[in-house]
């Protein structure tokens, strides 16, 4: 029996809904399911904003979150109610059976739920009291009661609760207790809902990452030598957790006094030979623009990873959007050619952050890892690899007879890449600048020097587009000619191939395509594709189609834009339609 | 007192004489005959050669200015980068390698109006180089413009009616910011600035040298070696370099400027508070890496 159970927790801030929502899916992926997760929460550290934890749970790999939930648990009326109309029909409902204020004339959760949608009346507030003593762990005793209704097992959760409140006695205590509490009433209650928990996959040896999590994966793995970064939404649990991992291998993390001192430690760092990175997110990236530049004239490796956020300037801290791809792109003065990459899923963070620093070393150029809040939130289960699949060495060393006074450390190669000394080498002294310099680094302005050069840090890039056993793009679904082709980047393919998945269900001929390597841009293979479709659809969160223009302005060819900006993940449903009518109007025409 | 110009091809000389040439690079300085950098380019190599500091593990970092060409001029690393940003790239570089000499050169601009928000954070980490600072009061590469140090009442060419901001003190700022070794030099006084030099590489700490330097052609009315000459004073023999409250009242005496050390003092490097949390985490490491067993 395949499962895909989607659990959505929804209270206040400050009543352990995202608390909830942490045990239940590394709860759930302990008992060996597959997680997809994002919780949705305030901007404001304290108060009384609404936070919704929200998890799926499947045996199948999936790549999105379903519209709609299977079960929606309220820990507080106010908040659940918007909700309750996301519940699938033949759903449950969990709300508090006996309120402790007195409502308003539909105040309460159970006023709103519809016919066949199945209610469960749980006092949450007073099973909490009775087994610890305070209303506080009633969000345990929910996980309990889900648990008990759903027959899991209780050990996963245990266990969770054990190390989640370790050295904190008393309240693991009380938890356990709540759980315990939460769980009878849950073996207590009659079923009549048609959401199951089938045998979930034995053996899958995963571990629950959010994107962040899994950059930071990535550079540990890739050997990270030093981290520089200034704090910003949605980045910024990227250093902290690299400032816990970092010195325990001896490498060193350093917090600077803004973003262009992070982007200018971080170059600093990468011409010494070391492998540094910093993380920022939009206006962080517009500080470094600059600096980014220097990188390219310099061409000194550096890795930058970007989550971006609402925008333009402070915009939207606090949700998810796409819109500094054309920075990222383009952000600098003159013409400053750069490596984008973007990953689409939270293992895709893992790949593309270790890939980067290789690709940083072998080009000899910044690399933009591009991600956004969403990505970066989100919890998947990833299998990790056993072995790291990075090269710790992508540096092109310097022949021995090539050192010293005649030394040319912008020497023209065939590729582009000039090999190059780190300081310390004798006989290999030179000066690197922003100035447009000649092979041997010394200042140069001549007009057939410039063009050599901007050639040389174009072309160089090139070879990126074949660099080894990384994925740059990928096609999903129907081969060959397809009515309907979905392209996108980043966060929005997993709902792009989620609307796949529908179309195809609905008799479409329908295929996906996801393109992570951005810059340089793999022109051929996305021509292709286009011109295998009738109607070519370019979903993404932002409010200029700025990956569309790429792709129209790459291969020369037109193609359809559904430009969001909700500050959430696009809606499947928004692409099914949009991709309906498009296809409805292509046919019309054709007849 | 020295208040003669100074030709290039007498430095050559006297540098070859020295057996100081390997610290020198084959481009000409393209500084203006008789600009007061010629004595800095000349007293560090003689500072780096009489340290014992090989040119294969020196860098030097510069921003963007006049005195930001330093790099082209010596024969060592060199990392010309972006207006401002010398401290910043510098701090990478030394993070990132220990074994490494480095030396931040950059103008009164660069590092105290574009930059001058990296310069307190880089005293007080202490990060182990050398700042050379060299004041001339004016953006000499843009071709005389009012810098953070130019006097109120001097005339250039976006001050045409004469600039009318406080100049700012560049000795008593480091100071409060927690520089470990702040002295200054005088362009005119090549031997003191070479020994200062010296003092300020051997320092294990954030060490900040300014240095009064003039343009010669931009300006001629107001840090002019005569001016100057006429101004500067030794820094008096009873002063106590480990007294932070004198070496302050010293920086405030700016119609006398003092030369020598100002102030000394030791503490952790960036590098030792690094390595202190390298052994921290090492002997009680937080949390756990996410890889299934």
């Amino acid at each position: 029996m395949r499962t895909d159970v989607q659990i959505s927790i929804c209270g206040s801030a400050g009543e352990g809904t995202i608390a909830a929502g942490d045990i239940l899916r590394n709860a759930l992926a302990g008992a060996g399911y597959r997680i997809i997760s994002f919780d949705a929460y305030p901007a404001e550290i304290r108060g009384f904003g609404k936070c919704v934890a929200r998890l799926r749970a499947t045996t199948e790999q999936v790549y999105s979150l379903k519209e709609k939930s299977d079960v929606l648990v309220c820990l507080n009326d106010e908040h659940g109610i918007p909700h309750v109309a996301d519940v699938r029909d033949f759903g449950a409902v969990i709300y508090e059976a006996k309120s402790i204020t007195r409502l308003a004339e539909g105040g309460h959760v159970s006023a709103h739920v519809r016919p066949g949608q199945v209610p469960y009346p749980l006092p949450m507030r007073e099973l909490s009291e009775r087994a610890t003593g305070a209303i506080r762990s009633r969000n345990l005793v929910v996980l309990g009661y889900l648990a008990g209704l759903y027959a899991l097992a209780k050990d996963p959760f245990l266990r969770i609760i054990d190390t989640k409140f370790k050295g904190k006695g008393a309240v693991a205590e009380a938890n356990r207790k709540a759980f315990e509490a939460g769980f009878a009433a849950g073996t207590e209650t009659f079923k009549l809902d048609m959401v199951a928990f089938g045998p979930a996959a034995t053996g899958l040896q995963s571990v629950m990452l959010n994107g962040n999590a899994a950059v930071v994966e990535g550079c540990l793995d890739a050997g990270i030598d030093n981290f520089f970064g200034y704090p910003i939404t949605p980045a910024t649990t990227i250093m902290e957790r690299l400032a816990i991992e970092m010195p325990k291998r001896g490498k060193r993390l350093l917090q600077t006094e803004d973003e262009i001192s992070a982007i200018a430690a971080t170059i600093g760092a990468g011409y010494t030979g070391a492998r540094a990175a910093t993380a920022t997110s939009g206006p962080g990236l517009a500080l470094m623009s600059e600096m980014l530049g220097l990188g390219i004239m310099a061409e000194v490796p550096s890795v930058v990873f970007v989550s971006q956020r609402g925008g333009p300037s402070t915009g939207i801290p606090t949700k998810t959007e796409q819109s500094d791809l054309n920075m990222a792109l383009y952000g600098s003065p003159g013409d400053a050619p750069r490596i984008v990459i973007a990953p689409t899923n939270v293992e895709g963070c893992y790949r593309c952050a270790g890939k980067a620093f290789e690709m940083a070393e072998r080009y000899q150029t910044p690399v933009i890892v591009l991600l956004d809040l969403y990505l970066s939130n989100r919890y998947e289960t990833v299998v990790m690899p056993a072995r790291p699949p990075f090269e710790p060495n992508c540096d092109k060393p310097v022949a021995k007879q090539d050192l010293g006074a005649g030394y040319k450390r912008f020497a023209l190669t065939p590729d582009g890449v000039s090999p190059r000394t780190l300081p310390g080498t004798a006989g290999g002294m030179h000066v690197v600048t922003g100035l447009e310099h000649n092979e041997f680094g010394r200042v140069n302005e001549q007009p057939d020097n410039h063009e050599a050069m901007s050639r040389k840090r174009h072309e160089k890039l090139l070879a990126a587009l074949h660099h080894p056993d990384f994925t740059h793009h990928k096609r999903f679904g129907d081969e060959g000619r397809v009515a309907l082709g979905l392209l996108a980047w980043g966060s929005t393919f997993g709902e792009c191939l989620a609307a796949m998945f529908r179309a195809r269900s609905d008799g479409i001929r329908c295929a996906a395509m996801k393109v992570v390597m951005l810059q340089p841009f793999p022109v051929a293979a996305v021509a292709e594709f286009i011109d295998q479709c009738e109607v070519v659809l370019v979903p993404e969160l932002n409010f200029q189609g700025q990956f569309a223009r790429l792709v129209q302005a790459e291969t020369g060819r037109t193609v359809n834009r559904l430009d969001r900006v909700p500050g959430a993940p696009m809606a499947v449903a928004d692409i099914i339609a949009e991709a309906q009518r498009l296809i409805a109007a292509t046919r019309r025409k054709a007849a | 007192m020295n208040t003669k110009p100074i030709y290039l091809e007498d430095k050559l000389r006297e540098i070859n004489e020295s057996g100081r040439l390997v610290y020198r690079s084959r481009s000409m300085p393209t500084w203006c005959p008789g600009c007061g950098y010629f004595s800095i380019v000349d007293g560090l190599p003689g500072a780096l050669n009489d340290s014992g500091i090989a040119p294969k593990d020196t860098v030097v970092v510069s921003g963007i200015g006049c005195s930001s060409r330093f790099p082209f001029f010596v024969n060592t690393y060199g990392f010309h980068t972006l207006h401002g940003r010398v401290l910043p790239v510098a701090t990478g570089i030394k993070t990132a390698n220990d074994a490494l000499t480095v030396i931040a050169v950059g103008g009164d601009g660069d590092g105290f109006a574009i930059g001058g928000g990296h310069v307190p954070h880089a005293a007080r980490r202490n990060i182990d180089l050398t700042y050379l600072l060299f004041d001339n009061g004016i953006y000499g590469l843009t071709k005389g413009q009012t810098s953070p140090t130019s006097a109120i009442g001097f005339r250039t060419s976006t001050s045409p009616y004469e600039n009318f901001d406080q100049p700012l003190n560049p000795l008593l700022m480091v100071l409060t910011y927690g520089a470990t070794w702040v002295g200054q030099a005088y362009a005119g006084r090549p031997q003191q600035l070479e020994a200062l030099i010296k003092q300020a590489i051997a320092h294990r700490g954030f060490s900040y040298l300014h240095i009064l330097s003039p343009c010669v052609t931009f300006d001629k009315t107001d840090k002019t070696y005569q001016q100057l000459g006429d101004h500067v004073a030794d820094v008096p023999a009873e002063h106590d370099a480990g007294d932070l409250a004198a070496a302050i009242a010293l920086a405030m005496k700016v119609d006398r400027p003092a030369l020598g050390l100002l102030y000394r003092t030791m503490r952790p490097t960036l590098a030792d508070s690094l390595d202190a949390v390298v052994e921290k985490a090492a002997n009680k490491g937080i949390g756990g890496r996410r890889r299934a067993a």
